[in-house]
């Protein structure tokens, strides 16, 4: 076992806010001991304990590594900037939560990255724990740093700071890269040849074998494998069926955001809007069933004590047995006490059926819907049909049941959006307000929610630049004003703070150097909004003498090759291209489950693809 | 509502005396609250929830043991709905805890008595200074505070004289000559005294010592 550092540790941690971040000790925790497992992984959420520790990616492969004898897996968070000004002081580096070994004594740190925003904390905390943030500069001592989660399916801005990445789920491959690593390490191999032998697992993309050329006006000439064996493409990995949902969750000690116990009802979507990243990255659809469901929920009850359950998926209403679970759910725990949230259903009726049977579990709270777009056509063009008369008789539903309180969610900055089409999301929204009004009286409530699009890798709309800041204010603007005029609630990201997404998950290899030089001047916590960043990323774009409009200005030609053309999701490029010009004329999909529109998604995975009985597939 | 389940008009109070110590001592007053929530969940036990439209568990903690200290006599009150042998409960909740709490008594008492929180008292601490501190010297400097007329602390802005509740002190010096402190201090709504402000006054970091919480004082507690 290496050194720990327990009693250093514990004297810093009575000058810090919230030392309960650092601690570990909650109840579920594993702890193996050291000595009697050949591999030692550290899971690593980039941002802070709060924000990181209910992440149901982190607690499936928690348990799913801890599960196989061969293998330890610890966890650690970003120290928020208390703490890590405490650990500088004290020259203490960052350690893991359960034996509070030094990162550096780990086989195999696996970063989880859902988000781009979140890359300056893997350097800094890279750092922290004494480690060189470029792979090339690592040592044959040096742990292997992984990375995996939804923004690697554009891997390629943090390429160099990575040894390697998860394409796609993690389930098995990190049991497979586990394998791997402890016959290396029987071997006494070079780390070159255990990168050589990563590469070969399906699922795995090791950026240094792969090189990039450039065209004279900055677009991308090729990117191509520079070793024999390694694949000129890397198909992301998927588990064709659902494994058994983990139950023995950690339950904090300290209150965390999504404090409550997570449970994947189902994976991916069929619906096909085109400005989704995860309904694209995550096909094809695969569910639990209701008789798998329920266990789960109760062992997991007994087994955390949490009073708060979250059936997570990103189309609820799209599950196959979404009415007869949430019966189910009321059947077996309206004694409890418990609450249950259903997030993300469609708008139609039958989700104020399921609402209602969850409300009685939990009274209060409120009811959201997302059009994405207030008119019929530009509904269409993001292919997400929805008349008008059907929105508002589901509106008029919900408040007749009983709701008082609605959140919409809109889009604004859609492809041949108009200000007539933005102006459209402000009549909507009055109009449900005289309904609410209408039906509730004057305490009803609706608060509007406004994003803006970030056209994002792998979908129809990659091709797309992002709208200029002062386009999107305008139309901000005339929604802020049309919004306090009309007594409604109405919370909006600025501009600004959306550039830094759209620049890092639209970018290239380049971006590396932009990234290593915002952190070196002081950038990190990105995702918090509050710390003013964005000058230093403008300067370091300057700096590395890269344009960062290039990024996120530019209409991408339809014949360029992208930065995430080498990470196959299964999705065909050829796929996107059309469903880009039928976005342009207006044309719809309907849901993929009634017809399919060979995506590429069963070629690519149709032979893995089990019997219904096993694990239903949403495909046809 | 399922029909025919008992519920029992009068609830059964449970009072607890638990120890606190290793990394639960950074785990603040509220985190701990609903942490025995959800280990008295996880217990099964048929737990007493208030009625109406927000509906939360019964529980009623003595008082808030400061960040970082550790306790042998911290105490809390429960409900459940229907009665069932105390060693049964004790067996079922101390399962269900992280093994840095352990239960130390668990009795059920009388509805009638008064809350844990409304008639505390004192608390009781033991202090073990750092090794490098001389017995005789932390001494003297205790007995000139203690002579002042006042012992003036800023707590959240406020001036506090803490010399009317420091109730009690002794020293007590080991083999090793390393020196515990006992100090008994006041508990009240009225005045309530941290040790740690004390220790600052005489010149000892409190991150340095060993603080314990090892008795609680009530105006009228039976059992």
């Amino acid at each position: 076992m290496p050194k720990e550092n327990s009693s250093l540790i514990e004297k810093i941690l009575y000058s810090v806010e919230k030392p309960g971040r650092y601690v570990g000790g909650e109840h579920n925790q594993i702890i193996k001991d050291w000595d009697s497992v050949d591999v030692h992984w550290c899971l690593i959420f980039p941002d802070i304990y709060d924000i990181g520790q209910a992440n149901l990616g982190l607690a499936m492969l928690y348990q799913i590594l801890n599960a196989d004898k061969s293998i330890l897996a610890e966890r650690s968070f970003a120290p928020w900037v208390d703490m890590e000004i405490e650990l500088r002081r004290h020259k203490i580096p960052l350690f893991s939560l359960e034996s509070k070994c030094d990162l550096k004594d780990f086989d195999i740190l696996g970063f989880t990255l859902p988000y781009e925003s979140i890359y300056t904390n893997v350097l800094n905390i890279l750092d922290l724990a004494g480690i060189s943030a470029l792979s090339s500069e690592r040592g044959e001592d040096d742990p292997l740093i992984l990375g995996g989660g939804q923004a690697c399916y554009n891997p390629e801005p943090v390429a160099s700071f990575f040894d390697a990445f998860v394409i796609g789920e993690g389930e098995e491959v990190s049991v497979d890269i586990s394998n791997v690593y402890q016959d290396w390490k029987k071997a006494n191999r070079s780390r070159a040849d255990l990168l050589l032998e990563l590469a070969r697992i399906p699922g795995v993309y090791v950026p240094s074998l792969y090189d990039v050329s450039y065209h004279p006006d900055g677009t991308i000439g090729s990117i191509t494998p520079n070793h024999p064996g390694v694949p000129e493409k890397i198909t992301k990995r998927i588990v064709a069926t659902l494994p058994t949902h983990p139950s023995k969750f950690l339950v904090p000690n300290i209150e965390i955001i999504h404090d409550r116990m997570s449970i994947e009802i189902m994976r991916g979507c069929t619906r096909g809007c085109r400005f989704c990243h995860a309904g694209m990255v995550n096909r094809p659809v695969r569910q639990r069933s209701a008789e798998e469901i329920i266990p789960v929920i109760k062992d997991g009850i007994n087994a955390t004590g949490f009073e708060e359950v979250g059936l997570l998926s990103l189309s609820s209403s799209d599950h196959t047995q979404i009415l007869e679970l949430t019966q189910k759910v009321h059947e077996n725990f309206q004694d409890r006490k418990l609450s249950f949230s259903l997030p993300s259903l469609r708008i139609e009726s039958v989700s104020i059926k399921l609402m209602d049977e969850l409300k009685e579990l939990k009274p209060g709270g409120g009811f959201t819907l997302a059009p994405e777009a207030a008119t019929e056509r530009m509904r269409a063009v993001i292919n997400k049909p929805l008349d008008d008369e059907d929105f508002y008789q589901t509106v008029t539903n919900i408040f007749e049941n009983g709701w008082r309180s609605l959140k919409l969610y809109y889009m604004i900055g859609l492809p041949t959006e108009s200000m007539e089409d933005v102006d459209a999301i402000l009549q909507a929204a009055i109009k449900v307000r005289q309904i609410g009004k209408r039906i509730i009286g004057n305490s009803v409530k609706i608060h509007v929610g406004i994003a803006s699009l970030i056209p994002k890798p792998h979908t129809p709309f990659q091709w797309l630049p992002v709208q200029s800041p002062q386009l999107i204010q305008e139309k901000l603007d005339l929604l802020k004003v049309g919004m306090r005029k009309a007594g409604i609630k109405m919370s909006y990201n600025i501009p600004d703070s959306t550039l830094l997404e759209s620049w890092l998950s639209r970018g290239d290899r380049r971006l590396g150097k932009v990234i290593q030089t915002a952190w070196e001047n002081g950038a990190k916590f990105d995702a918090w909004g509050e710390r003013d960043n964005l000058q230093i990323w403008r300067n370091a774009f300057r700096t590395n003498n890269i344009d960062p409009d290039f990024y996120a200005y530019r209409e991408r030609d339809l014949e360029e090759v992208l930065p995430w053309d080498h990470i196959d999701i299964g999705v065909t490029k050829r796929f996107l291209k059309r469903d880009y010009e039928w976005s342009l004329i207006g044309r719809t999909r309907e849901d993929c489950r009634n017809s399919c529109f060979a995506c590429g998604i069963l070629d690519a995975f149709g032979d893995q693809r089990p019997p219904e009985t096993i694990c239903y597939w949403g495909c046809p | 509502m399922l029909l025919g389940v008992p519920m029992s008009d009068t609830p059964i109070r449970i009072r607890v005396r638990y120890s606190k110590a290793g990394n639960l001592r950074f785990i603040g007053h509220l985190d701990t609250q609903r942490l025995f929530e959800r280990a008295l969940r996880r217990a099964g036990l048929p737990i007493r929830y208030t009625q109406g439209f927000s509906k939360h568990m019964r529980l009623n903690l003595a008082s808030a043991l400061p960040l970082g200290f550790i306790s042998s006599a911290e105490m809390l009150d429960f409900w459940l709905d229907e009665p069932l042998a105390t060693e049964e409960i004790r067996e079922k909740l101390q399962e269900s805890l992280p093994s840095d709490i352990q239960i130390i008594d668990l009795d059920q008492v009388d509805n009638s008595l008064p809350s844990l929180q409304g008639s505390l008292l004192a608390s009781d601490y033991k202090i073990t200074l750092p090794e490098e501190k001389s017995c005789e010297e932390f001494l003297q400097k205790l007995e000139q505070l203690l002579a002042q007329s006042e012992i003036p602390i800023i707590r959240r802005k406020k001036t506090v004289d803490y010399k009317p509740l420091i109730l009690e002190y002794s020293l007590e010096v080991d083999a090793q000559t390393r020196c515990t402190l006992h100090l008994k201090l006041s508990s009240t709504p009225n005045g309530n005294a941290r040790p740690d402000d004390i220790l600052k006054l005489l010149d000892v970091d409190p991150t340095d010592c060993v603080i314990k919480r090892v008795g609680l004082f009530f105006s009228s507690l039976e059992g």
